[in-house]
């Protein structure tokens, strides 16, 4: 039966496996945590009896410094898509939103910093980064971001004129979201001298023509699909439309679609920027539901988070499971977890290390701190800035890396804490336990023993070097690059 | 619910999902275009001079009139037609190419022409389009070469350039050469039979999570290794110390020569489309004087590289493209250089199923504009698809449940020019 059939099948049977404990574990802390558990937690998460272990796993994992960071990451994905101008370092942006995620800052608070925020005030001034680095200040892709992140609907060619597709687009709403932005730009405040979001008041109306009637002009105050129009003049618009915006209920239904995707791997409305009425959503009642409860919340996004990784379709195993790529950054994370060198690189100095020097062969300089590492992952495995990430786009570079990164392979010797030191002390059956603990977070089957076992006795290799091209089979295999 | 599951890929076979890629994105509806020309594998060669080479000191020369500048117009090969004086060795082959002199384009700035002259300028569908690289790696490899599909020569820095690729997914992507060096990664560090019996072991695991969950992504993660130890295999390929003293002399030791000669090292190792960039074309000051010094650097060992083409037979097989995102401006400026012009300028075509020694177009005396024949970059790409042996009118990209052109649907190929 093709995977269709059988996906299908289930479905229609209501008879989707559920996920085993490892596999549980390895997904939801993959998801919640940035990486994959520690052959210790992957064991005592097995061995427990306890009947609502899940549940307290969720708990545990929200409440985790891990939980803050994998939040920020995967919006850095998400929304900024890893698109940097230097207008705000990455660093601050990273860090204020940690912070947001930690205090568990509502979702429309946080968004409304991102389109408000002019740089001005110290504690708000990273969430510029979305709009003044993300779109560079310019209107019309403010316009054009605003409108495919938060509404889900991407207006692009509504800039010059109805959408030829999709009937919804109008050119009309492209223009009323731009009346709010365009009276904005980036410019450098004469006293800090760093660059700030200003804006002026919208003075009147726009004028606007579609390329096809350009001498049939039309004319629009700012203005949301379905609200009212703005009363003009409105002294400072893009903090109107900040408020307005997470007041929308398309911004509400496609926050939490949104949500639902990085966990589930695919939106109930996919694409997530083509939200509109010939592209339904593939369960409405899912999705008017998850809007509901964010909605109530008060924007409650750990509340939001634990509903969707509580319920039955994120619980699913087998082929029925959600199933995802490793982000670059959960890649770095469970590799480092892997081969048991989180800890030596977390407590090594940041040296003068350069990613893009590394990877076109102008230093052989290593990184050796962790921010470092993490940047080289992401310079391999993310996608190019501005390309959103979704779905499973494997490159050949991605599988240079692997097999021949100076950093990879030093990873699979032996040193103090390492998986390889580690396995090296064990014998018989508990190498292979550890192995697959370590790396795959599951027990090895039958087959799986026998076959570390024999690679274990082949002749002319030693015994560290055969552990090291076990675990590097593991980590390379398409079991370790997904989340499933 | 994983992408695997309600996908439309479970009816093709394994070798056809190997170039599908897990995900929606970039399928294909008519995928067998590939195994039709499995017999006679057709091969592009893409030559990009960035920044926009003049027209009138080069392809199209106006001497003697009020924007011709100071160089002549000398004969060429083919009776009849002139080029510029900058252009000697290609001058004696122009029998071997067509050279279009109507190109109109629409773009006048480097930001949005390179992109969108890049992609063949489609109409808005909402979506970003492949490069024409990534466009022929989608609708043409058959993964059997050993080698990445879609590989870009250039000066600087190497990598991957995933976003050539656009809306098909950062699959199609081109492998970055910079200054022909190979990717860090290729250099192993283990021995042969090591990575083997390491290799093996991870074959081993993919086969068992198959049996749990599917194949797309196990596909795609193994077409991934699949390469990489192929291009591993070939590391010759980028050892320069091969290179002979004659052909270091006949291309030049200047970047845009050697690159041309490694371009014909990996189309005779079978790549399917490798494109060389050059850049500083963009002569807005002392025009003259810059293309005194740039002509030679594409004149001789273009000359070179259809020799050598020709020689080894691979002009039945490879389309050759020589252009740039514009040509210049007929009128001087006041710092002696030739600004954008997109209204009037030319390319190159030469190779598989391109006429030989024809001129097409005709720009009027000034050079100011097109007076015969107008020809836009939807056109160029219908050329190139049509010489290696895709139909666009029945070719379609499928994205997201539409069906998009893979070139402009309102323009068609320059007839003049196919064979």
């Amino acid at each position: 039966m093709s995977a269709v059939a059988l996906c299908l099948a289930l479905l229609m049977q209501g008879e989707a496996p559920r996920a085993s404990d490892a596999e549980f574990l390895r997904r939801v802390t993959l998801d919640l945590g940035g990486t994959i558990p520690s052959s210790d937690d992957a064991r005592a998460f097995l061995a427990d009896p306890d009947p609502a272990k899940r549940e307290k796993l969720i708990d545990r994992l929200l409440a985790s410094p891990g939980y803050a960071r994998r939040m920020e990451q995967a919006v850095t994905v998400m929304f900024l898509e890893r698109r940097s101008g230097g207008k705000i370092p990455d660093q601050q942006w990273s860090e204020y939103l940690r912070k947001a995620f930690e205090t568990n800052e509502p979702w429309d608070r946080i968004v409304r910093a991102m389109i408000a925020s002019d740089g001005k005030a110290d504690d708000t001034r990273p969430a510029m980064k979305l709009l003044a680095d993300g779109a560079g200040g310019d209107p019309n892709r403010m316009t054009r971001d605003i409108s495919r992140l938060f509404l889900g609907r991407d207006l692009l060619c509504a800039q010059c004129h109805d959408h030829p597709n999709v009937k919804d687009y109008k050119q009309a709403e492209y223009m009323g979201l731009f009346a709010f932005l365009n009276r904005s730009k980036l410019q450098d405040d004469p006293k800090t001298k760093k660059a700030v979001l200003v804006e002026g008041a919208a003075a009147e109306k726009i004028e606007f023509a579609s390329v096809f009637s350009p001498a049939k002009k039309h004319q629009t105050a700012p203005k949301l699909p379905g609200n009212d129009e703005v009363d003009v003049p409105a002294p400072r618009p893009r903090e109107l439309l900040a408020e307005r915006l997470v007041r929308h209920p398309q911004f509400a239904r496609n926050s939490a679609n949104r949500f639902w995707f990085l966990f589930m791997g695919r939106g109930v409305v996919h694409p997530l920027d083509l939200d509109h009425r010939g592209n339904p959503p593939s369960d409405p009642a899912l999705l008017d539901d998850l809007t509901a409860g964010f909605v109530e919340s008060g924007f409650d996004v750990r509340r939001l988070v634990r509903k969707i990784v509580s319920g039955p379709a994120y619980g699913r195993g087998g082929r029925a499971a959600p199933s995802k790529p490793l982000s670059a950054e959960q890649m770095a994370w469970s590799v480092l977890t892997a081969t048991g060198s989180l800890e030596r690189v977390a407590k090594a100095p940041s040296g003068k290390f350069s990613s893009g020097k590394y990877l076109s062969g102008k230093s052989n300089e290593p990184p050796r701190a962790l921010n470092d590492v993490l940047q080289l992952f992401v310079d391999v495995f993310g996608n190019a800035p501005g390309e959103p990430e979704v779905g499973f786009q494997p490159s050949m570079t991605h599988a240079l890396f692997l097999m021949n990164d100076r950093l990879i392979l030093d990873w699979l010797r032996p040193a103090e804490g390492g998986l390889v030191s580690r396995l090296s002390g064990r014998s018989g059956d508990a190498v292979a336990e550890e192995l697959y603990l370590s790396v795959l977070t599951r027990m090895p089957d039958a087959d799986e023993r026998k076959e570390v076992a024999a690679a274990l006795g082949r002749s002319g290799t030693s015994r560290e070097a055969a552990l090291g091209e076990l675990a590097w089979a593991l980590i390379a295999s398409t079991e370790f690059r997904m989340n499933h | 619910m994983s992408y695997g599951c309600g996908g439309h890929d479970h009816a093709l076979s394994r070798r056809q999902m190997l170039g599908l890629l897990a995900g929606a994105a970039g399928g294909l509806l008519a995928p067998n275009v590939a195994q039709a020309l499995r017999s006679k594998q057709r091969q592009v060669l893409m030559i990009w001079l960035d920044g926009g080479m003049s027209q009138l000191e080069s392809w199209d020369p106006k001497p003697g009139t009020d924007h011709g500048g100071p160089f002549r117009a000398i004969p060429s090969s083919v009776p009849g037609v002139h080029v510029s004086e900058l252009l000697p060795f290609s001058a004696k082959r122009v029998h071997q190419l067509a050279i279009v002199r109507s190109m109109q384009t629409k773009d006048n700035s480097h930001s949005i022409g390179v992109g969108r002259i890049q992609r063949g300028d489609p109409v808005n569908r909402g979506v970003e389009y492949p490069y024409m690289g990534s466009a022929i790696a989608r609708l043409l490899d058959k993964g059997d070469s050993g080698l990445p599909p879609y590989v870009v020569i250039k000066p600087g820095s190497s990598g991957f350039l995933a976003s050539d690729a656009g809306f098909l997914g950062g699959r199609y992507g081109a492998l970055a050469l910079g200054d022909g060096r190979p990717p860090i990664h290729l250099q192993g560090g283990i021995s042969t039979e090591l990575e083997e019996a390491r290799q093996s072991l991870r074959r081993a695991a993919d086969a068992r999570y198959r049996q749990g969950r599917g194949d797309a992504d196990v596909d795609a993660w193994e077409g991934c290794y699949d390469s990489a130890l192929k291009l591993m295999r070939r590391k010759e390929l980028f050892d320069e110390s091969t290179v002979t003293r004659s052909e270091r002399e006949r291309y030049g030791s200047h970047p845009l020569g050697r690159h041309l000669l490694q371009a014909r090292r990996l189309l005779e190792a079978g790549v399917l489309f490798v494109k060389v960039s050059s850049y500083h074309w963009d002569t807005h000051a002392d025009n003259f004087a810059m293309h005194q010094e740039l002509m030679p650097q594409i004149d001789r060992p273009f000359a070179a590289l259809i020799d050598d083409l020709d020689q080894r037979g691979m002009l039945e097989n490879v389309v050759v493209l020589l252009m740039s995102e514009f040509g210049r401006t007929p009128k001087i400026n006041q710092r002696w250089g030739r600004d954008h012009w997109p209204e009037a300028w030319s390319l190159a075509l030469a190779g598989a199923g391109i006429k030989r020694g024809v001129v097409v177009g005709k720009t009027t005396p000034d050079g100011s504009a097109v007076a015969e024949n107008p020809y836009d970059i939807g056109h160029v790409f219908h050329t190139v698809f049509r010489a290696v042996g895709i139909k666009p009118e029945e070719t379609f990209y499928k994205h997201n449940g539409q069906a998009l052109a893979i070139a402009r649907d309102d323009m068609g190929p320059i007839a003049e020019v196919l064979a």
